[in-house]
């Protein structure tokens, strides 16, 4: 079958084969972790896995209309995907990297809020904006009531377009896309900080003072980096656009958590090797 | 006591900081036409519509704003290392990078205008000499405004990231506010002001950009001027609610609870804006009613 006289899918088919592979993908990078380093490295790289794979679902969550939610042609905040996650969950991994040091727990669910918080008030503006600036009420194209209100979208539809703004169900699944993205970030960066913390004034020959400020700073970068690998890789799934969780695309996730889940134990396992060979 | 009244000097002077880079950095993607709208100024030539914007969209805001900051930070983190004072080391810094966002303004107009050409799009030098340097005046404001903020999260409130990687998180977090709030403003309300007010533009109108202003031709300049009066201030007050709120709730409520504190005012604020976009919601609802479509004017 060429591509050309394949059928669309709409993206929403899982492919069982893929997924196996992917499975069995991570479990050798996994195993590779394990012969490398058993103990600290494998289970920075778990951790890795996790935050990656919430990051990735996270993504899913926030509503992303892209180019045409900019003319008020269709719902969502006018900008891209992987952008707009990126800002939330950094803006999450700075509160969580400050509070790195109350423990994990603190550290990731301050994470999750701050994720959270840059959402609320982005989503917030967008509505403000729609709502003061271009007199638009919020109106979702996808379904014919509002998930959680209850409050009917058709009748609010302009005519010619796919819907406008943000409807409620929207800005709470964006609350919880920068929710998940934070804390995702954040985990992420606290299992390879101390990783590092403990492997590179060995490796190094300095001592734990000195290896700190190393530490953090090649932990953030990494972090970033599998944030942002994580975030476009989900853009790809949900294919640019989606109104939050109430849209069909929603249901794309498995997909994309054995995708970050792989991704992420690739380059997490980068990351644990640049210190343990 | 000393240090949580001076926490939260730092962090209002912060804020205000923040609220002029958004409004700036709104200012200046609209002028150099980088955020989504522009999809409409790439497609515009190819209906048939040949105009006088600028076009620069050859990365999205957030990502460019990353490396916008970053390089600032960095270069300012460099300068510093060398003992240079710390305010004309962020100057300087910015001002690296505003040639770094001024290169590439040049070579994004150039090369996306050019691209237009087999659709009759002439490449306006005059557009060029005058544009490019208002937004790089904008950017410049913008940089250094961000800069600034980093360098006092991270010299005065003790943030364990190095400057760069700070200036790349809140570069990458103005440009992602700046085009959430922004851009429909821009796209909907400046670029399709031959529509009608208050419903989306039909997806039929697409390139059809208003091109003619009220004397000669419409250019970028006007669409600074426009935007600047509400779609840049209110990304100037997203941008600075973001970081005004995040390191209010952090300096003054990390303490309590040994953490809990901060997490707990951070959901309640959380919680105070999901009720306000709800009355916003519901309010456009009651006043403006359904969509209605237009009626035709008879005939005279």
């Amino acid at each position: 079958m060429t591509a050309i006289a394949a059928k669309p899918a709409a993206g929403s088919a899982i492919n069982p084969t893929a997924m196996v592979v992917g499975v069995v993908l991570l479990i050798i990078l996994l195993g590779i972790a394990y012969v490398i380093s058993p103990g600290l490295g494998l289970m920075a790289l778990i951790g890795v896995v996790i935050g990656g794979v919430m990051i990735g679902f996270g993504v899913h969550f926030v509503p992303v209309g892209g180019a045409p939610a900019a003319m008020g042609q269709a719902p969502g905040i006018a900008t891209g995907v992987a952008m707009l996650a990126a800002g939330a969950g950094l803006a999450g991994l700075f509160g969580g990297a400050w509070a790195a040091d109350q423990g994990l727990v603190i550290a990731v669910i301050t994470g999750g809020v701050g994720g959270g918080l840059m959402m609320a008030i982005t989503c917030m503006m967008v509505n403000f904006v729609y709502v003061f600036g271009m007199g638009i009420p919020a109106a979702s194209g996808k379904v014919a009531k509002d998930p959680i209100t209850g409050d009917t979208q058709p009748e609010y539809k302009s005519q010619g377009t796919e819907g406008h703004g943000l409807p409620f169900v929207s800005f709470v699944g964006g609350v919880i896309g920068g929710v998940l993205g934070g804390a995702g970030g954040t985990l992420i960066y606290l299992e390879l900080l101390d990783l590092y913390k403990a492997t590179l004034p060995t490796m190094m020959s300095i001592s734990a003072v000195q290896a700190l400020p190393i530490a953090i700073s090649v932990a953030g970068m990494f972090a970033i980096g599998l944030f942002l690998v994580n975030a476009v890789l989900t853009a790809y799934n949900i294919t640019g656009t989606i109104e939050g969780p109430h849209d069909p695309k929603f249901k794309r996730w498995p997909r994309a958590i054995v995708a970050s889940a792989v991704a992420s134990a690739l380059c997490g396992l980068v990351a644990i090797l640049i210190v343990t060979i | 006591m000393e240090q949580i009244v001076f926490g939260i000097g730092i962090t209002a002077l912060a804020g205000a900081l923040a609220t002029v880079a958004g409004s700036a950095e709104d200012t200046e993607s609209n002028i150099g036409s980088q955020g989504d709208p522009n999809s409409q100024v790439q497609l515009a030539p190819q209906m048939g519509f040949v105009h006088r914007i600028f076009n620069k969209a050859v990365a999205g805001e957030p990502p460019a704003y990353a490396l916008w900051c970053a390089l600032g930070a960095g270069l300012a983190w460099a300068f510093l290392a060398m003992h240079v004072n710390a305010v004309l080391a962020i100057v300087l810094g910015s001002i690296l990078a505003v040639f770094v966002q001024g290169i590439y303004a040049t070579t994004a107009y150039l090369g996306r205008t050019a691209s237009l050409s087999k659709f009759g799009q002439p490449v306006y030098v005059d557009i060029l000499k005058s544009m490019t340097t208002v937004a790089m005046a904008h950017a410049f404001v913008a940089i250094f405004c961000t800069v600034t903020i980093c360098y006092l999260i991270n010299a005065a409130l003790g943030h364990p990231f190095p400057l760069p990687l700070l200036g790349f998180i809140w570069g990458i977090a103005l440009g992602a506010a700046g085009s959430a709030t922004g851009n429909p403003y821009y796209g909907k309300e400046r670029q399709y002001q031959n529509q009608k007010f208050g419903a989306g533009v039909p997806i039929s109108a697409s390139g059809n950009i208003v091109r003619y202003a009220e004397a000669g031709e419409r250019n970028s300049l006007d669409n600074g001027f426009f935007t600047a009066k509400f779609g840049g201030p209110a990304s100037g007050l997203c941008f600075g609610l973001i970081v005004f709120l995040e390191l209010w709730r952090t300096i003054l409520f990390e303490k309590i609870g040994a953490g809990w504190g901060a997490i707990i005012v951070g959901v309640l604020i959380i919680l105070i804006f999901t009720i306000v976009d709800r009355y916003i919601e519901v309010w456009a609802r009651k006043n403006y009613g359904p969509y209605t479509a237009p009626v035709k004017e008879a005939a005279p």
